[in-house]
């Protein structure tokens, strides 16, 4: 899993949950690889994303580096913040671990990197 | 199966392969067997059947020496031919197997060494139990005056209708070919003709325990030469027992299967009263394969090919007002195995989600290696849905698989989501971004995704609630104005040009795939059957009974159970192959918009048909 895709995953679905997001990652294992830099694509994936939790998710797994807190204006033209925003979303990936529901702390296993997102029947 | 004798080594493989399968039929069919040489033969693929002539076998044959004599027999697609002499059998044997043919075939003469001509099967006097032939149960005279109180018009009209296969006349009350049956309440105002009312009193006098039936409903058919009618059996719920048809004008050989693959080949012969009741009535079906000759005796007693004429059937029928038919055969009895389209569509959510867990979600599961394998080419008008995305979208696949659409459009944002564990891992070691969950319940916050596209993933939902629950959660994950692209498996298959699941079938790429009717298997899902690894109780909870779909073939029903034949690399062999069943759901044309259009914040943009899927491009509003 990576943090891109964690940044839309939600427990809201659980049963009584009213906002379930974002959920909290407890990782086992982080594998890191290297991704090919496309800055536009970059720059264009970035509005549609939560900075604040794709941050806070970072900086949990200990790759935030020097990414401000806060999201910076102007970042179309700044390849080396995007080269930063690139590294956190495209090239960090749990592999193995638990993301946990913020309301419930029902938790959800990440294993070879798919996170399980099933429900038992008596928790929709 | 025994291997042929050694003479039959130097044959081509493809030869050696057809022999095997008509030796197969011979031991099946005859008391004759294979032998090494003889004066006698086989001739495999040319007989009455396939419309063979014995003029045209004695000319081609006699070619290769003196001919003792030819030997066809009515139903069959072989004959066997006798040589005077063993070694005219053999040059005859060596030049034609598999490499000539008579003029009128396009493909070669298969030939058998066999050691005797079988003894000629005619029509068999015997009959499917419960069947009564009563042959010159009316004189020339009635005959005409029969065929004479039917007046057919030029112009259709609701009790006579031109059937592709014939034309039919209804009185008393109209059949309905949409569901084979009859509206009780809805009598028609032309009533049975007084005329044929003379047949019952002789009936009476024959069969006294027929004297107090009366039939209230008369379907005339007329068959022009090369018309026919598909094998059924009258639907049990509508009638009663027994079922009568008078043949007029001409003879016409009606064929007869059971379950059992029983055949018969029954003449009926011009003026002859035939009746149907138990065993035959009910559980064997009954046709006339259109075609333009019968194969009859002629005057001398000896079979010959006949140019069929007009044929005018009345078929008497009495209602079932007594309520359900409570036969013995209830494996062919709509009275007593209810209809599974409802019975699928009231599960319980709990009984919905069982029959998927355990035919949708387990089946991918145990497939998906294999099924991965066979699932390489994107669809071009998916694929195009996928190209059309702008730079930096966010696409989510819901019930992605083996990520097919996935890698390639670069420059958008993918993600996938699965039931199958197994297929997910097939997705991260091509290394797409994927999650697993039940489409039901995605695990994602609303409004996050610009597209989405579900390829044949709805169809595996029970009931109709389910499948607009999958739909609704599309939408909810999508941001206004997003666009979602959903594909389900049509029942229609050969809605524009035949689709490419009915073309894998060889037999189908050759002639037009018409409606075949087959015995259909069904599925009880109450017993155990299927699959060894569920636990009994999931099954005997559902209650209800689904058909197995023969694969290649058209839909006959709404809700059914689809084999996978589970090939491994290192096996080809297909009979000891493991066979999965996946529940469907195919749908009717225009029911998937009509689902779509009755989810909020929905409107269908697009909807058409392709590769066999009726599909829809969404937006949200």
């Amino acid at each position: 899993m990576k943090l891109l895709t964690h940044n839309m995953l939600s427990s809201k679905c659980l049963k009584g949950v009213v906002t379930g997001y974002p959920l909290t990652i407890i990782a086992k294992d982080v594998k890191v690889s290297e991704v090919d830099f496309n800055q536009e694509f970059v720059s264009r994936v970035l509005p549609k994303l939560d900075w604040n939790v794709l941050w806070k998710a970072a900086e949990r797994l200990g790759h935030v580096g020097e990414l401000p807190q806060t999201l910076i204006e102007n970042y179309e033209n700044d390849p080396e913040f995007l080269k930063k925003v690139h590294h956190v979303l495209l090239e960090v990936e749990v592999i193995n671990g638990e993301l946990v529901c913020p309301e419930t702390g029902r938790k959800f296993p990440i294993t070879s990197g798919i996170p399980n997102m099933l429900l038992n029947d008596d928790e929709v | 199966m025994e291997d042929l004798p050694l003479l039959y080594l130097d044959l081509k493989l493809k030869t050696k392969r057809k022999l095997r399968k008509y030796q197969h039929l011979l031991t099946k069919e005859t008391d004759a067997v294979v032998t090494i040489e003889s004066e006698n033969l086989m001739i495999c693929n040319a007989g009455l059947v396939s419309g063979n002539q014995r003029e045209e076998l004695v000319q081609f044959f006699s070619s290769f020496g003196a001919i003792e004599e030819v030997s066809m027999s009515p139903g069959k697609s072989y004959s066997f031919i006798k040589f005077k002499r063993t070694h005219d059998a053999i040059k005859a044997f060596k030049e034609v197997n598999g490499q000539k043919g008579l003029p009128s075939m396009d493909s070669c003469l298969y030939l058998l060494f066999v050691n005797k001509v079988p003894p000629l099967s005619v029509y068999e006097d015997v009959l499917p139990p419960g069947l009564l032939l009563l042959e010159n149960f009316i004189n020339e005279h009635e005959e005409e005056m029969l065929l004479n109180c039917v007046i057919w018009s030029s112009v259709d009209s609701d009790q006579e209708k031109c059937l592709k296969h014939r034309q039919v006349k209804h009185f008393g009350y109209e059949f309905r070919y949409s569901d084979n049956n009859v509206n009780k309440d809805a009598p028609l105002m032309e009533s049975i003709p007084q005329e044929c009312g003379f047949l019952f009193e002789r009936l009476s006098k024959s069969r006294p325990e027929l004297s107090l039936w009366m039939p209230d409903q008369l379907t005339v058919n007329k068959y022009e030469p090369g018309q026919g009618i598909p094998p059924h059996i009258d639907t049990h719920s509508a009638f009663n027992d027994p079922i009568l048809s008078l043949s007029l004008n001409a003879s016409i050989v009606m064929e007869w299967r059971n379950s059992e693959r029983q055949h018969f080949s029954v003449l009926l012969p011009r003026r002859s009263l035939l009746i149907m009741s138990s065993e035959s009535r009910y559980a064997w079906t009954h046709g006339i394969t259109p075609r333009k000759t019968d194969i009859l005796k002629n005057h001398e007693g000896n079979l010959t090919v006949c140019a069929r004429e007009v044929r005018v059937s009345f078929t008497f029928r009495q209602l079932r007002r007594e309520g359900p038919c409570m036969c013995q055969w209830p494996k062919f009895c709509d009275s007593q195995t209810p209809k599974t389209e409802t019975q699928v569509d009231r599960l319980t959510e709990d009984c919905a989600s069982k029959l998927e867990k355990i035919y949708v979600h387990q089946v991918y599961n145990e497939i998906a290696s294999h099924f991965s394998d066979t699932r390489h080419k994107p669809w071009p008008n998916v694929l195009s849905f996928v190209m059309s995305l702008k730079p930096g979208d966010i696409l989510l696949d819901v019930g992605c698989g083996n990520g097919k659409y996935f890698g390639h459009n670069k420059y958008i944002v993918e993600i996938g989501c699965d039931r199958s564990s197994n297929l997910m891992e097939v997705c991260t070691t091509r290394g797409f971004q994927v999650f697993q969950c039940d489409c039901l319940v995605l695990p994602l916050r609303s409004c996050t995704v610009n597209a989405c596209i579900s390829i044949a993933v709805i169809h595996h939902l029970s009931t109709q609630e389910r499948r607009k629950a999958a739909i609704n959660e599309i939408i909810r994950v999508l941001k206004p104005g997003g666009k979602a692209l959903i594909y389900v498996w049509a029942k229609n298959q050969n809605k524009e040009e035949m689709s490419s699941y009915l073309k894998q079938d060889r037999k189908n790429r050759r002639k037009s795939a018409e409606t075949s009717v087959n015995h259909t298997k069904f599925i009880s899902l109450d017993e155990s059957n299927y699959p060894k690894t569920a636990p009994d109780d999931q099954i005997r909870s559902f209650g209800v009974t689904l058909p197995v779909h023969s694969n290649r073939t058209n839909f006959q029903h709404n809700n059914l159970l689809v084999p996978w034949i589970l090939k491994h690399g290192d096996s080809k062999n297909v009979e000891e192959a493991p066979t999965f069943l996946r529940f469907y759901h195919v749908f009717e044309e225009d029911e998937l918009v009509q689902l779509c259009i009755s989810i909020e914040n929905c409107s269908v943009e697009r909807s058409f048909y392709d590769q066999g899927n009726w599909c829809v491009i969404l937006v949200k509003s």
